[in-house]
């Protein structure tokens, strides 16, 4: 400023043209480069690559049905018209006279309608102004009566007007017909057959790319009129966001980028790319016939993820693994989501979700990987120590050690919980001393303090107990064997087979049975097969109703499995070292000097006792197992009830810092893996260190507990998004909690589930029986007497139904549940039962030979057991009359893989000639004749076997 | 290289970076003359630049700096320096004029008013450039949706503004009713009031240091020291629980300060009278609001004695006891902040009974 750059001129304005040009160039460049960053957005370039696919797809399926359409029927068709046509024209004078009626009085018609129209609106105006008129008392509202009277007249004249022409030009089209009705009609059939074909060609067509659509409409700038890349969004009113002040219904723009979702034929296996695969399961989800339609249902109330975004980082996808994440490095410059609360959820574990809206069930036959991590998560007894909601008033998964004294030796609990998992390889029974912070050297001292102390405590609180039965004799081991394997112990323990992820939670439902030989005495395993109760009167362990001999076998065999080492002792301690630790546990309750008082007060046996005492309070032992003086005790986790909603920024990380610190999955991976590993790198005093016990779990058990830890949401959908509420579901889901808590499907297969011992079966029709339709087989009383005490309905198998000790609210629970499932659900009521002979299905019976494999008093000789069937006797007392029919036209259909043959595989036609050779009338005969037998076992008390039903 | 960042993490420290800000301040007043030249300028914004180049490599730095809340920050610092160097400049040529005799360049031109085509074009020109500059950052810088707010889950570090950093920044040495209120209440009335205040016609209209020098400090210890320095501070280096971080440090969540703020009165009371705190407030915190009184009503008095004294007889007693209140009101921040350093004073009055601390 300070030098002249021309008189009159601060500045040189040749200069400052070339600045403003210059300036204008860039105003210029930044804005076209403006309109291209909002052309050339990510959604944008997907939807025209998919456009592009849709078009190619559609081209195909119009050629495909444009090569299946029926030529010379068409050809014909045409030969057929073309004849019709000339029948026309030989009566082509007749022909014009009659089309000229029918549009005469066409004509006529529309102007006859016309009227009507006009004469209605005049009629209607008149009568709301007579109506308001009179109401309101106004002036001469008398006379409007008259007029509007007079125009309703007339509009029903112009009516009838209308009625009577249009009732003529009928009369005049039909004539017409007569000669050229035909040609329409073949006309109509030609594009019947090529209605597909020429529906998939509009479709092609608009799909077509077009110089409207591709210049016009989406051309930049232009692209806001009316385009045809546009978002698209579902607003769903029946679920909701919750964005902390108030709920709003959910809105999600996934379909902006995945097209296809919700459209067939764009399926993963025919390699479409992501995203714009159809969902993998329409039936279940999106369909508008499925329980959950896209319209309702959406996105992101399932998958998680900002619902509002529509690009690829901000909507927060989540890869399912280590090769995904590095793809999408690539490809899209992923990055952990960490500006969304809860990211979307990795693909495996979206079943977590169906917990938002299914609360509290613990089965679900849609989500196989939430009913696995449910049972993973009670059998690793999670829901001991972390209060659960839904997993409340559980018994304690492990043992009780109020009786200790008479089942367990001292250095064997020591040796048991320095490692457990070195003892029995597929217990879930925890690691609770020796983890990583706590096996320094200088910890190892400390350890063994509190092992000795807490084991101290459990001795000295034990109660005595007096076994039934006392110095039993000893069985045959190799008898035993066999009992053990075949009579279906197997469904709840496992013989140290495998790891603990492939027995499964099924079969460790008890405790494994390795090494159980150098755990405990004979003769307390004798007296616990003979009668689990007596021990233990709220175990879960049914009675499986050995005779002695039979559970002296079983006990001398469970004593054979010795093996098993376990961890010793690595440090050795002396008394300064107990009072030094129990002088650290009293210095956190009160002041120093009262705390040295207190331990100073006690004997060297006292310390022992008081010290195991806060050790077992520590570490909660008491969460899992019933220890006497802890009866009323607070169970010492984090509650995990809305644990999957916690924040991350809730989560606590530590020093650990090769997981981004945004990753919530990554935190309880880590924690489940190993659960003190926050404590890394951290000076902390034994009383402030984590305390959660190893489990040692595998990569398959974490990622079970992860999706159900994921799945214990707030409650935040609304009640609309529930599934309805009836009778029949409640009993569905009492009864699916009851089965899976009983382990009842570690045996059995209920609703495709379970039967992890028929697994083991040999041949499965001699295992464990499918229960799915046992509500609709059975009779509910019959059902109730049986499982209060189980007959042996099939003699011949090995494995037993043993008896579990219900109460009758557990029973009603079953039946009901086996009715709910079978949608038979009734009230009590009573079954014409046939007491007569049928002679007809008497002989039917024999001509099918039904002996042949079932019992009828005797079982048959000559069959192989896998063919036997149950005693016919049983039929009035145990099956529902209702069952027979449907169960005799196709067993398999209820039982698939059963032995029973379909006698009528051409239902309704039948291969026999009695009754006139009627299926029905045949099956029938057969069924009463079966009802008509008696004499056969029953479970029902206090009456023969034609009981109170049949005599009904 | 990490030496290099340790001594950077280190000298950031708010205290050295506070008491660092003022002597730079008074160091470009007192070599005013040699700064002047474009060679220190460009010199001192290149040495600028290359910092930012340097540290952009260090992914803590990067983070921060180039978060699209920051980067208008950092464009303050450069405008800043800038700015407060060109006037220098221009003052100091001027002060040469006046020594001459030829008076300041402005008066030169004083006759002329180039408004068309200078004015206006120049206008145009710029408009243009700011509508490409918005364009552009609108289409480099992305703001994203982020997650709903939660009442229950507020961000670590709860930053307020980028403008009122400077604010939040004094909240660690005052109270809310202070810190948040008088304070910047008296900001806004001391500003309103400046007209009224200083008749002093020299300056007007032109660069100038020499006639204005106590004036020009004033300012410029309060805007560039005590107001943007501290948005800088509040922007870049404060981090989680507004824990201090040096630029090349990681913001952990965790990190702990030693913090052990003792009161007034304690000091008092327990450290130099060797008693117990009295039970009554007015006895307890009496020692503090004598000081504060002192403060606010003898002190203009004692100061209008000698060292204003000069400015007592310039501005007449009204105008004097304004400005000095204001001046007093001011330096209370750098005092307080001092007394926090070198004493970990936490109140200099503090009724807790009445929720009344200074």
């Amino acid at each position: 400023m300070a030098e002249k750059k021309g008189v009159g001129h601060a500045y040189n304005v040749d200069f400052l043209n070339v600045v403003f040009a210059a300036s204008s160039i860039f105003l210029l460049l930044s804005t076209v480069w403006m309109v291209w960053d909002d052309y050339d957005r990510d959604w944008k370039n997907t939807q025209r690559s998919f456009a592009r696919l849709q078009y190619n797809v559609s081209k195909l399926q119009y050629q495909a049905a444009r090569d299946k359409v029926d030529r010379p029927k068409i050809q014909q068709l045409q030969a057929q018209i073309k004849a019709a046509e000339q029948n026309s024209k030989a009566n082509q004078s007749k022909v014009d006279e009659l089309q000229k009626k029918v549009d005469d009085t066409e004509i006529q018609l529309d102007r006859a309608g016309r009227d009507y129209q006009y004469m209605k609106a005049t009629y209607d105006h008149d009568r709301y102004d007579f109506e308001s008129a009179r109401a309101e008392k106004k002036s001469g509202w008398e006379k409007k009566e008259q007029v509007v009277a007079d125009e309703a007249k007339q509009l029903r004249d112009l009516d009838l007007n209308v009625q009577k022409l249009t009732a003529e030009r009928n009369a005049a089209q039909q004539n017409l017909n007569q000669y050229t009705g035909s040609i329409g009609t073949l006309r109509k059939q030609i594009e019947d057959l090529r209605a597909e074909q020429l529906r998939l060609r509009k479709v092609a067509e608009s799909q077509a790319p077009s110089a409207t659509k591709d210049y016009f409409l989406n051309a930049p700038l232009l692209d806001f009129l009316a385009p045809t890349i546009k978002i698209n969004q579902l607003i769903l009113p029946d679920v909701v966001d919750d964005v902390n002040f108030k709920t709003v219904p959910k809105m999600d723009r996934c379909t902006t980028c995945h097209l296809a979702i919700d459209k067939p034929g764009f399926e993963k296996e025919k390699k479409y790319p992501q995203p714009f695969q159809t969902h993998p399961n329409l039936d279940a989800y999106l369909g508008s016939k499925s329980p959950h339609p896209i319209d309702r249902i959406g996105c992101t109330v399932c998958h998680d993820g900002m619902g509002q975004s529509v690009s690829f980082k901000d909507a927060s996808h989540t890869p399912t693994g280590e090769k995904q994440k590095e793809e999408w490095e690539k490809k899209y410059g992923w990055e952990e989501p960490h500006e969304w609360d809860y990211p979307m959820l990795p693909t495996k574990m979206t079943d977590a979700s169906c917990a938002k809206c299914h609360k509290q069930e613990i089965y679900l036959p849609q989500a196989p990987a939430l009913n696995v991590a449910y049972a993973t998560f009670e059998r690793a007894g999670c829901y001991a120590c972390h209060k659960t909601r839904g997993f409340e008033n559980m018994k304690k998964p492990g043992p009780i050690l109020t009786k200790i004294e008479s089942k367990l030796t001292k250095d064997w609990v020591k040796t048991w919980i320095r490692n457990p998992r070195a003892v029995k390889q597929t217990t879930w029974m925890p690691r609770i001393w020796y983890n990583s912070n706590s096996d320094s050297k200088q910890d190892w001292v400390r350890n063994e303090v509190e092992i000795n102390a807490a084991v101290n405590y459990l001795f000295a609180n034990s109660e005595k107990w007096e076994p039934p039965v006392r110095n039993p004799k000893p069985g045959d081991a190799k008898a035993g064997e066999k009992i053990v394997k075949s009579i279906g112990c197997q469904g709840c323990h496992v013989v140290g087979e495998g790891s603990r992820d492939e027995a499964g939670p099924h079969r460790t439902f008890g405790q494994p049975l390795e090494s159980i030989g150098a755990k405990t005495t004979y003769e307390w395993v004798f007296n616990w097969v003979r009668d689990p109760k007596h021990y233990n009167p709220n175990t879960y362990m049914p009675n499986l109703r050995l005779t002695d001999a039979q559970a002296a076998d079983v006990a001398t065999y469970l004593m054979t499995l010795k093996g098993g080492g376990g961890a010793e002792a690595k440090a050795t301690y002396t008394q300064k070292d107990v009072d030094d630790t129990l002088l650290d546990y009293y210095t956190a309750l009160m002041p120093a000097e009262s705390a040295k008082a207190a331990v100073a007060k006690l004997s060297d046996d006292q310390k022992q006792i008081d010290l195991g005492q806060k050790v077992i309070n520590r570490y909660g032992c008491f969460s899992c197992h019933d220890i006497k003086g802890f009866e009323k005790t607070q169970s010492i986790g984090t509650d995990l009830s809305e644990e999957g909603s916690k924040l991350v920024t809730r989560l606590d990380f530590g020093f650990v810092t090769d997981i981004p610190h945004t990753s919530k999955i990554g935190w309880f991976d880590r924690k489940l893996h190993n659960p003190r590993e926050f404590d890394k790198g951290r000076v902390l005093q034994p009383l402030d260190k984590l305390r959660m016990p190893n489990f040692d779990l595998s990569d398959v058990e974490v990622e079970r507990l992860l999706t159900a830890i994921t799945s214990f949401q707030r409650d935040t959908q609304p009640i609309q998004a529930f599934p309805p509420k009836s009778a029949r579901r409640d009993y569905t889901v009492a009864g699916r909690t009851l089965v899976h808590r009983r382990n009842c499907v570690g045996c059995h297969i209920i609703e495709d589930d379970g039967g992890d011992f028929l697994k083991l079966v040999a041949d499965s029709s001699l295992g464990p029986p499918r229960l799915t339709p046992e509500g609709a087989r059975v009779q509910p009383d019959w059902l109730y007497a049986f499982l209060r005490g189980p007959i042996q309905i099939r003699p011949w198998l090995d494995v037993h139904m043993p008896t579990f000790g219900l109460d009758d609210a557990n029973l009603n629970g079953v039946i009901h549940y086996f009715q709910a499932i079978n949608n038979n659900l009734e009230a009590f009521r009573t079954y014409d039962v046939a007491t007569t002979a049928n002679p007809v299905g008497k002989a039917l019976f024999e001509k099918l030979q039904c002996q042949k494999c079932h019992v009828l008093g005797e079982i048959p000789k000559d069959q192989p057991t896998a063919n036997l069937a149950p005693d016919l006797r049983m039929v009035h007392d145990r099956l529902n009359p209702d069952w027979l029919l449907p169960w005799l036209k196709n067993p398999a259909s209820f039982l698939p893989g059963t032995r029973m043959t379909q006698f009528w595989p051409d239902y309704p036609k039948s291969p026999y000639p009695e009754l006139g050779g009627d299926a029905d009338a045949q099956m029938r005969a057969i069924i009463q004749h079966l009802e008509s037998l008696r004499g056969g076992p029953t479970p029902r008390k206090g009456s023969s076997s034609n009981g109170v039903v049949a005599t009904n | 290289m990490g030496f290099v960042k340790g001594i950077i993490n280190a000298v950031t420290d708010p205290k050295i970076f506070f008491v660092g800000a003022v002597a730079l301040l008074f160091l470009v007043l007192w070599k005013r003359e040699k700064i002047a030249s474009n060679v220190v300028g460009y010199g001192v914004l290149g040495a600028l630049l290359a910092f930012f180049v340097f540290g952009t490599f260090d992914p803590n730095f990067r983070l921060i700096v180039t978060k699209p809340d920051n980067v208008p920050i950092v464009g303050l610092i450069f405008l800043l320096v800038f700015f407060v160097w060109y006037s220098i400049r221009e003052a100091v040529f001027n002060d040469r004029r006046i020594t001459a005799g030829v008076g300041p360049i402005e008066k030169d031109e004083s006759d002329r008013v180039w408004v068309w085509p200078d004015l206006v074009y120049t206008e145009l020109i710029s408009l243009i450039l700011c509508s490409v500059l918005l364009i552009v950052w609108s289409i480099l810088l992305k703001a994203p949706l982020e997650q709903p707010a939660n009442p229950a889950n507020t961000p670590n570090p709860s930053k307020a503004p980028w403008y009122f950093l400077g604010l939040q920044e004094m909240l660690v040495y005052f109270d809310p009713w202070l810190a948040g209120v008088v304070l910047p209440g008296l900001i806004i009335a001391g500003l309103i009031a400046i007209p009224y205040i200083d008749k002093n016609p020299k300056g007007n209209g032109y660069f100038t240091f020499k006639e204005r020098k106590a004036e020009i400090t004033l300012f410029l210890f309060g805007f560039a020291v005590l107001w943007v320095s501290l948005i800088v501070l509040g922007t870049f280096l404060r981090g989680p629980n507004w824990n201090f971080f040096g630029p090349f440090e990681f913001w952990d969540i965790h990190k702990l300060e030693a913090l052990t703020n003792v009161n007034l009165s304690e000091y008092v009371w327990v450290r130099l009278l060797r008693t117990g705190m009295p039970s009554f407030w007015l006895i307890r915190e009496l020692p503090g609001i004598l000081l504060v009184l002192f403060y606010v009503f003898a002190l203009p008095v004692l100061l209008s004695k000698n060292l204003f004294k000069s400015y007592y007889q310039k501005l007449g007693p009204p105008r004097y006891y304004v400005a000095c209140f204001l001046f007093l009101s001011m330096m209370s921040l750098p005092i307080k902040m001092l007394s926090r350093w070198l004493f970990n004073l936490k109140y200099i009055v503090n009724i807790g009974e009445y929720f009344f601390n200074i």
